[in-house]
């Protein structure tokens, strides 16, 4: 649907090191304050913001009894329908920000983390276990596997089991696919949040080494916006 | 407590509060920081390893030397890599022994870093989970090692502290101590004044402290000058300023009734020669001048010599009293040159009449007979010419020694057979409890005890006083040591100037200070004026000891004493002659009553010397007399040792 791929920020992989691990802090149990996200996003985006929040939720909750194949199709087509595709530097105004999932439907586009933050924290809020959901770089082959043109992408990944292929939920290709009817991706490492914190421990943003690191801090916002 | 050791006390507490508080804090801030630091390096290595990992070949040696290259090269407890279904695929762990800082510290500060965990893929598939655990050993060393160093820091901090601490306490409470220490002279009735310090609430106290100390002494001041000015209008002679009869023959009797080396002396009476006819010759203004100018040379003549007294004992009669003093025609012809000069001056002087006789007296002769011998004198005298000096026959009383020399023979050995005792006589409280026992020396000479009016004036003569006042100390010390009976002795004049005197009494009160307790020790009113800078050190040199300290024969002359109030004296004995006839003298009441004042004001306790009669008895605490000492005054309680046979006593 959108023909433009992501563009990570430069340094995006090597920062990375730092981010995966910190994936899971927030989202060790999904859940959250739909009303304050509504409300704070009626407050920073207008009515807009209030209808996009609005329509997520009634999202979520269309979704909840269905199952996980119909949940990753549900939230798939909900974000890569309703988020425009646009980069950070004329969003943010910023050469490379990670935004919440309330930012990005505030303003109702993002680029390519944008959306598989958004995707992630929505199916771990439909009840889908950490351990079997990645968020995947990877390189895009851009049109056509014999193309020479490729370009840094994220996407999110689930494992029905741990021995099997993943399922990719992709702003590229709107349908949901198996990683093997991908050859135009290449998955290069993967995170996230199983078995990270045991204990439940939940960063804070008292705690200095958060700012380092562009995930936590969007992790943090979530917290502060109601998102857990 | 002393305020000192609680302030020192207090700033302990607060120092090491503070030093305690903050070294809890640093260690544990270290700890902090160190546990964030293990654990980005855990989170950071496990990410890169697992990169790594990521992109290689997947066959197990590869893997197997990745994780082992890491874990060999690096510092790291554990590495394991565990399989998508959770079976461990490699680990590796340190097993060594960890060292450094020591397991109780360990325990006490663990440090907790989470291993950093980071997920390996093999393409789309899953490879594994790798679990990565740093170290801890260098981070508990580091810990340790600066825990210590903080320590031995605070340690010298604090040291420091408490030495500046101690040394601005001590000049912070230095005016303090000093106000205690004007607080405790004034409680010993001391009136001294301290510098005021630079403390804001320490000066406002010294201002106080120095204001009151300032006030009573002024008020002693205006006592004493109130004193001496009752005294002078009623023991005095209006024109002349000397002493009228009565007061004169008081210290008269109260002199031949002493009982120490100036109980002999010498008596002179000069006579102007027809008053009457001069008065209506010369007119009253001239010949009160004249008079005036006969006393002045009186006056001149006794002052010098501490209790020497110059008296108007008739209306034409001039009397000087010279206790200690004798040899009479010297004396006289002294005192006749000085009248000549003066009164050659004048026509009028030139040309009156004053004929002179002197004599001496020895203890024990009466006042009657004094008078009598030194009257016939003067008759002849008169007879004799204008200016004519006449000396009375000594008294006939024999002496049992013909010259100086025989006198010391006789002393020294009576002296060195150690013949010498002490008297008794009872210093009473008006209720009869018992103050102390005036003990005064009794020597062997000739076979018989004589007392001290009789030996005493050629000791002093012949300077033997210090020896034998050593003798009477000694032997008092040795008494109040067996015996809880307080004991008073005197000091005389001439010992109090002798240096080898004092530090013989001095070694005596140390070596007993029980005893010590029980000793009054006095010295003579007239001793004390002669030699003030002696008496001042003697005072203030004996009271550590604890003695009791005095002055006995006190009279009109006490309130001349410089700073009384600062010796630290503990009681006055009134001289005889202003206790003699006090139930009826009403100017002596006065005057009596406010030397009382005054005494008590000072802390002393006043004493009556020479109580004779029962009517003196029963007034004298009516005019503030503490206890009384006298003929009449006996022992509530027979005597051990009755007193020395020929004792004589006031």
């Amino acid at each position: 649907m959108f023909s433009r791929p992501c563009r990570l920020g430069n340094s995006a992989l090597v920062r990375l090191a730092g981010l995966c691990v910190l994936i899971g802090v927030g989202l060790a149990t999904a859940g959250g304050d739909a009303d304050l996200m509504e409300r704070l996003a009626g407050e920073r985006f207008g009515t807009s913001g209030t209808a996009s929040v609005r329509a997520w939720r009634q999202m979520i909750a269309d979704a909840l009894p269905l199952d996980d194949l119909e949940k990753l199709q549900r939230t798939n087509t909900f974000f890569n329908r309703r988020i425009r595709f646009d980069d950070d530097a004329a969003i943010w105004e910023e050469a490379d920000y990670w935004a919440t999932p309330l930012e990005t439907l505030g303003r109702e586009a993002g680029d390519c983390e944008d959306f598989s933050i958004a995707k992630y924290m929505s199916l771990r809020l439909l009840g889908i276990p950490a351990d079997k959901l990645r968020l995947i770089y990877v390189r895009a082959q851009l049109g056509g596997a014999q193309n020479g043109l490729s370009q840094a992408h994220m996407v999110v990944g689930f494992y029905p089991s741990p021995h099997a292929e993943p399922l990719v939920l992709d702003n590229l290709i709107g349908e949901v696919r198996p990683a093997g009817r991908r050859p135009d991706l290449l998955p290069i490492f993967s995170f996230n949040s199983a078995g990270l914190w045991i204990g439940g421990a939940t960063a804070s943003s008292a705690d200095p080494t958060t700012r380092l690191s562009r995930w936590r801090s969007v992790l943090v916002r979530m917290q502060q916006e109601g998102l857990q | 407590m002393s305020l000192i050791k609680q302030l020192w006390i207090a700033i302990a507490i607060v120092m090491s509060l503070s030093l305690g508080g903050s070294l809890v804090v640093s260690t544990l801030s270290a700890r902090h920081y160190l546990e964030q630091q293990l654990q980005v390096k855990n989170l950071d290595n496990a990410t890169s390893l697992a990169l790594a990992l990521s992109q290689l070949p997947k066959d197990p040696v590869t893997v197997e030397l990745q994780v082992a290259a890491q874990f060999d090269a690096g510092h790291y407890r554990l590495i394991r890599l565990t399989g998508p279904s959770g079976d461990v695929v490699i680990e590796r762990e340190y097993a060594g022994p960890r060292n450094g800082a020591p397991d109780w510290f360990s325990r006490l500060i663990p440090i907790e870093a989470r291993p950093g965990v980071a997920q390996v893929q093999d393409g789309w598939h899953q490879f594994g989970t790798l679990t990565l655990e740093s170290h801890k050993r260098y981070a508990y060393d580091a810990l340790w090692v600066g825990t210590k160093q903080l320590l031995l820091w605070f340690g010298l901090g604090g040291a420091l502290t408490g030495l500046i601490g101690t040394l601005i306490i001590k000049h912070i409470t230095r005016p303090l101590r000093q106000v205690v220490e004007q607080a405790e002279a004034i409680g010993e009735r001391r009136f001294v004044t301290t510098p005021e310090p630079g403390t804001m609430e320490f000066r406002r106290l010294v201002r106080a402290m120095n204001t009151l100390s300032e006030r009573v002494r002024t008020m002693l001041a205006d006592e004493s000058r109130r004193l001496e000015q009752l005294r002078r209008q009623t023991q005095h002679d209006d024109i002349t300023g000397l002493l009228n009869r009565d007061q004169f023959m008081n210290r008269l009797d109260s002199v031949l009734a002493r009982d120490d080396a100036r109980s002999a002396g010498t008596l002179l009476i000069a006579r102007l020669g027809d008053l009457a006819a001069l008065n209506q010759h010369l007119g009253r203004e001239t010949t009160n001048r004249l008079l005036r100018d006969i006393a002045a040379q009186y006056a001149a003549f006794a002052v010098p010599h501490g209790d020497w007294e110059a008296g108007r004992i008739g209306s034409s009669d001039f009397a000087l009293l010279a206790p200690g003093q004798r040899d009479p025609a010297a004396i006289a012809s002294e005192l006749a040159q000085r009248l000549d000069t003066a009164l050659n001056v004048t026509a009028e002087g030139r040309g009156i009449r004053l004929p002179l006789a002197a004599g001496a007296f020895a203890a024990g002769e009466s006042r009657s007979s004094l008078l009598a011998r030194v009257d016939s004198a003067l008759a002849v005298a008169e007879r004799a010419g204008e200016r004519a000096i006449e000396i009375a026959t000594e008294s006939t009383t024999a002496l049992p020694f013909p010259d100086p020399q025989a006198w010391r023979t006789a002393l020294t050995e009576s002296l060195e057979r150690n013949d010498i005792r002490l008297a008794r006589f009872p210093v009473l409280g008006p209720d009869g409890t018992l103050l102390h026992y005036e003990a005064p020396m009794r020597l062997m000479l000739d076979g018989t005890w004589q007392s001290a009016g009789y030996f005493m004036p050629w000791v002093a003569r012949l300077g033997l006083a210090a020896r034998f006042d050593a003798a009477v100390a000694r032997l008092a010390m040795r008494e109040t040591a067996t015996s809880a009976t307080p004991l008073g002795i005197n000091i005389s004049a001439e010992s109090l100037a002798d240096a080898s005197f004092r530090s013989e009494l001095f070694t005596l009160l140390q070596g007993n200070p029980a005893a010590a307790q029980r000793l009054w020790i006095e010295v003579p009113e007239y001793g004390a004026l002669l030699h003030q800078p002696e008496f001042r050190a003697f005072c203030l040199a004996l009271r550590p000891f604890g003695c009791k300290l005095g002055i006995e024969h006190a009279g009109p002359r006490f309130a001349r004493l410089n700073d009384l109030h600062e010796l630290g004296l503990d009681y006055i004995k009134i001289d005889a002659a202003l206790i003699h006839g006090i139930d009826s003298d009403a100017s002596s009441q006065g005057f009596l009553r406010s030397l009382c004042t005054i005494a008590h004001s000072i802390g002393l306790l006043t004493i009556a010397e020479g109580v004779g009669t029962e009517a003196e008895k029963r007034a004298l605490p009516a005019f503030g007399v503490d206890a009384m000492t006298g003929p009449t005054i006996e022992a509530p309680q027979p005597l051990q040792a009755s007193p020395a046979p020929g004792a004589v006593r006031l």
